[in-house]
């Protein structure tokens, strides 16, 4: 009898357990893309770093349109075939993905990683910056459906002096300087020469990417935009290049609340690099001093890809990155003090994390409570043949974030094993169905891009801010947006740079809990002006734009 | 190790007088060591051997002696003459082979054991020396197929379960390895180091609360177990029992002060709770014993930074930027000791 008794709170719980819906759940959609990066037995390291992505508005039609990078012949670097080119697909706002490559002309020459979004001459369209193994491109947005390639105009064609062409990952338009024109922050990641590289052995007669420390470091680049359509490489005179590192991820945002954006660069198997911005066209690297060089252990972990927001709604911008298995995917919480704390512990992300490969990490709220969540995209960087040691292709995973820094992953539980495990690679996050829940496309190698709808339940509300900057940077980059609803603040900031080798540039998300309007919207543009909304309903998107003065 | 693995019968008969003296010499020497005298039966083998080198057995049974007195390097240079004379000799095969393992030249050891054992496939004792060996020498693929062979014998066997835990460990095949240690501590709750292994691959795998469990077992039999301390204050901090933590730090320092990672886990300790001067100590400690590990320097770099000795903290910042992270060694993999046994 007693015994029976014990067990009832436990049937009950099962029962009440059954029928409670995951938080964050997505479907899948299919989209025609298909990553391929000349994967050859050689394995030649430019094949497992592919799948850059982005999503963006490219016809200010008020739909985000989804456009892929994609690889090229290994030996050639070049798209020898209609399978490697870039594609741009224009989203009817129903669902429906049009392959509008051809007419926009951003099929692509080389073999492509990462892309940048950024309205570099502020005339209202976005622009796209093309990051690849040896050859980076700029295409300007002619606002008529078309991109011109005006690489070579902008003087950003110029192979490095010291180490001849560079293998381009990522890339951030970011205001370094606050005169009103979006920069080119670009990441590169380690010098690479198809002549010259040796091959490493897995097996006998088999082999697999090499680790990095067999390739030599290379500096990441900035350009100062001039305004007329061309830019100058200062990376010298701003302390960038004295800094040699393998660039994998770059996350920008003021951390230290200076009104100058910052710049954090993750590292493959080195520490990591943050850029202070000290005005006045120079950066000062204090990774070591701010605490996020290495993990707390001083591990030289594999940094993959990054995002650097406020994940606890303090008004500091963190760090989030990721790593392979037994690295885990660390985070860091901005103490407010001009450091960061190490986090991963506490936060439930060691234990979730540390049999997980990832590569692209972006934090937005997809159950829309208020918190940022975290959406990992999964996949060992070893080849297939590696498959016998260690889980080489994995499923994508979400983490919820439960409030002061505590997470819980979801997997299955979020629906992201409805398309079998593979070697995922970039992501981006917007709202493709205008249905108020953050979206996600994937990509991974070899493989059919995803398109992860999300279907989250419950009926919590939203807000996104779409920010047109006057006398800043039209894009908004840099702006700082607090929203007060129900008497809780959170932040965020406008940078398109977020995941791996990705962008993100859709409005600025903010989920609302049970509130149906905002207190007030605060912009902290990077001109210095600041801008109050208040009162605003929820559930919409907010166009907001710079105030003279 | 010794004779545990063979009975090691010295030659039974007595030599016969071809070279009158030598015999006499050999014979003398034979009947001390029967006697257990093997100090003093060496002269008269070391007579012999220069009267006449030829003495058939007289290689083996002057290796013998050596051999018994944990002589193993003079033993080998016998033995090898041993299994010259007579390449088909077990016994000399077998000595030679574990003369090397005394030595520790493993490598050496398991291709004698290896022929060895080819004599005698069903000798499990020496099938488990051989795979030792291949576990020392890094050959894990050989090791890995020794291990299992001898599971087929005794399916329960702890020590077997636990060596192929390393071998699988050291092979990077973690999910298999821990698989071994829960069959070893399944098989013998209190075998030595069961408990320990098999936490530290929960540790390794970073899953902290059932490595402490495995650790406080070890602990329950082996209080004094340093390494079994030092890992649970370490997985204690990870789980943020900090309390726990430093109380097993100290005693695990107490009994032997030389342990790195006892040390900068009590200086993140000490530093978290701003104790900066102690944990400085700790630190420099941990460097002391390990200077090109990186933690140290990096922990200590960000305590002297804390402390605005920018200075000194940028000095620590460039040793970390020097030293790539090593791989820690596996405390599991243990090669023998100087008295040629390894610890468990």
């Amino acid at each position: 009898m007693k015994r029976a008794f014990s067990l009832l709170p436990v049937l009950v719980w099962l029962a009440l357990s059954q029928n409670v819906p995951p938080p964050i759940r997505f479907v899948y959609r299919p989209i025609d893309f298909r990553l391929e990066s000349s994967e050859t037995p050689q394995r030649h390291a430019p094949e497992t770093m592919a799948g850059g992505v982005a999503i963006f508005d490219y016809n200010n039609d008020g739909n985000l349109d989804i456009f892929f990078t994609n690889g090229a012949d290994i030996r050639t670097l070049e798209k020898s075939s209609s399978k490697y080119s870039d594609r741009l697909f224009e989203n009817d706002g129903k669902g429906n993905f049009k392959d509008v490559t051809a007419k926009a002309g951003l099929a692509g020459a080389g073999f492509d990683m990462g892309v940048a979004v950024g309205d570099y001459d502020n005339d209202g369209y976005k622009d796209l910056f093309v990051a690849g193994v040896h050859g980076n491109h700029l295409y300007h947005n002619n606002g008529d459906g078309t991109f011109t390639d005006v690489t070579a105009k902008a003087g950003l064609n110029k192979p490095d002096s010291q180490y001849g062409p560079l293998w381009s990952v990522g890339a951030a338009w970011v205001d370094v300087n606050n005169d009103g024109l979006v920069d080119l922050f670009v990441v590169n990641y380690l010098a690479w020469d198809i002549r010259t590289e040796q091959p490493c052995e897995s097996g006998p007669g088999t082999f697999d990417y090499c680790h990095p420390k067999f390739y030599k470091p290379t500096p990441n680049q900035l350009f100062l935009n001039n305004g007329d359509g061309t830019f100058r490489d200062v990376s010298a005179e701003s302390g960038i290049r004295a800094h040699p590192g393998k660039g994998m991820g770059v996350g920008v945002a003021d951390y230290d609340l200076d009104g100058l954006m910052d710049i954090f660069v993750t590292n493959d198997k080195q520490y990591n690099s943050l850029f202070h911005n000290k005005g006045n066209g120079k950066f000062e690297e204090v990774a070591f001093e701010a605490g996020v060089a290495l993990t707390e252990d001083a591990q030289f972990i594999s940094g993959m890809g990054v995002d650097f927001r406020d994940i606890d709604n303090d008004g500091y911008p963190d760090i989030a990155f990721v790593a392979l298995e037994n690295e885990l995917f660390p985070l860091f919480r901005n103490t407010g003090k001009g450091g960061f704390m190490e986090v991963t512990d506490s936060s439930g992300m060691t234990r979730f994390s540390v049999a997980m490969a990832g590569y692209s990490p972006t934090l937005a709220d997809f159950d829309n409570d208020g918190w940022k969540d975290l959406f990992v995209t999964r996949g060992h960087v070893q080849s297939l043949g590696y498959a016998s040691r260690v889980p080489v292709e994995q499923p994508n995973s979400v983490f919820r974030n439960l409030g002061g820094m505590k997470f819980q992953a979801l997997t299955a539980e979020a629906g992201l094993t409805a398309q079998p495990p593979r070697r995922h690679r970039g992501s981006s996050v917007g709202d493709l169905n205008h249905d108020g829940r953050l979206d996600v496309v994937a990509t991974a190698i070899s493989a059919p891009a995803e398109i992860w709808i999300n279907d989250s339940p419950g009926s919590n509300h939203w807000i996104e801010c779409q920010l047109e900057g006057a006398k800043s940077n039209r894009d908004g980059i840099g702006a700082r947006i607090k929203v007060v609803a129900g008497g809780k603040a959170q932040y965020n900031h406008v940078s398109f740079a977020a995941g791996y080798a990705s962008s993100s540039a859709g409005p600025v998300h903010f989920g609302l809990g049970s509130n149906q309007s905002v207190e007030v919207v605060e912009i902290r543009w990077p001109s210095g002006i600041v801008q109050e909304l208040k009162d605003v309903a929820a559930d919409r998107v907010v166009k907001v734009k710079e105030p003279a003065n | 190790m010794k004779s545990a693995l063979l009975l090691l019968v010295l030659a039974a008969r007595l030599w016969p007088a071809t070279n009158p003296r030598a015999a006499e010499e050999a014979n003398a020497a034979l009947a001390l060591a029967h006697e257990g005298k093997y100090e003093q039966a060496i002269p008269h083998y070391r007579a012999a051997l220069k009267l006449d080198p030829t003495l058939p057995g007289l290689h083996l049974n002057f290796g013998l002696a050596y051999f018994k007195l944990n002589r193993f390097a003079d033993a080998a240079l016998l033995f090898e003459h041993a299994t010259k004379e007579d390449p088909t000799s077990f016994q000399a095969r077998v000595l030679l082979g574990m003369s090397y393992y005394g030595i520790r030249r493993f490598a050496d050891a398991a291709v004698d054991l290896k022929r060895a054992s080819e004599q005698q496939p069903d000798n499990t004792e020496l099938r488990f020396k051989l795979a030792q060996c291949y576990l020392w020498s890094g050959q894990y693929e050989a090791a890995k197929s020794e291990f299992k062979f001898l599971l087929t014998k005794d399916p329960d066997s702890a020590p077997v379960h636990m060596l192929l835990g390393e071998v699988l460990d050291a092979a990077k095949q973690e999910e298999q390895a821990t698989a071994e240690f829960e069959a070893a501590v399944k098989a013998s709750a209190h075998e030595p180091e069961a408990h320990f292994g098999l936490g530290y691959m929960y540790w390794k795998q970073k899953r902290y609360e059932d490595a402490q469990h495995q650790f406080e077992a070890e602990l329950a039999d082996q209080p004094q177990h340093t390494q079994a301390l030092t890992y649970l204050a370490d997985a204690e901090i990870h789980s943020g029992n900090e309390k726990g933590s430093e109380e097993h730090l100290r005693q695990a320092l107490e009994l032997d002060p030389n342990i790195r990672l006892a040390h900068l886990d009590l200086g993140i300790l000490l530093a978290a709770r701003n104790d900066s001067d102690q944990a400085a100590a700790q630190f420099r400690e941990a460097i002391r014993i390990d200077p090109k590990n990186p933690d140290a320097h990096y922990r200590l770099g960000r305590l002297l930074l804390a402390l605005g000795r920018e200075q000194e903290a940028n000095v620590e910042f460039a040793k970390v930027k020097e030293l790539a992270k090593r791989e820690e060694p596996s405390p599991l993999i243990k090669a023998p000791g100087p008295d040629g046994d390894p610890p468990r």
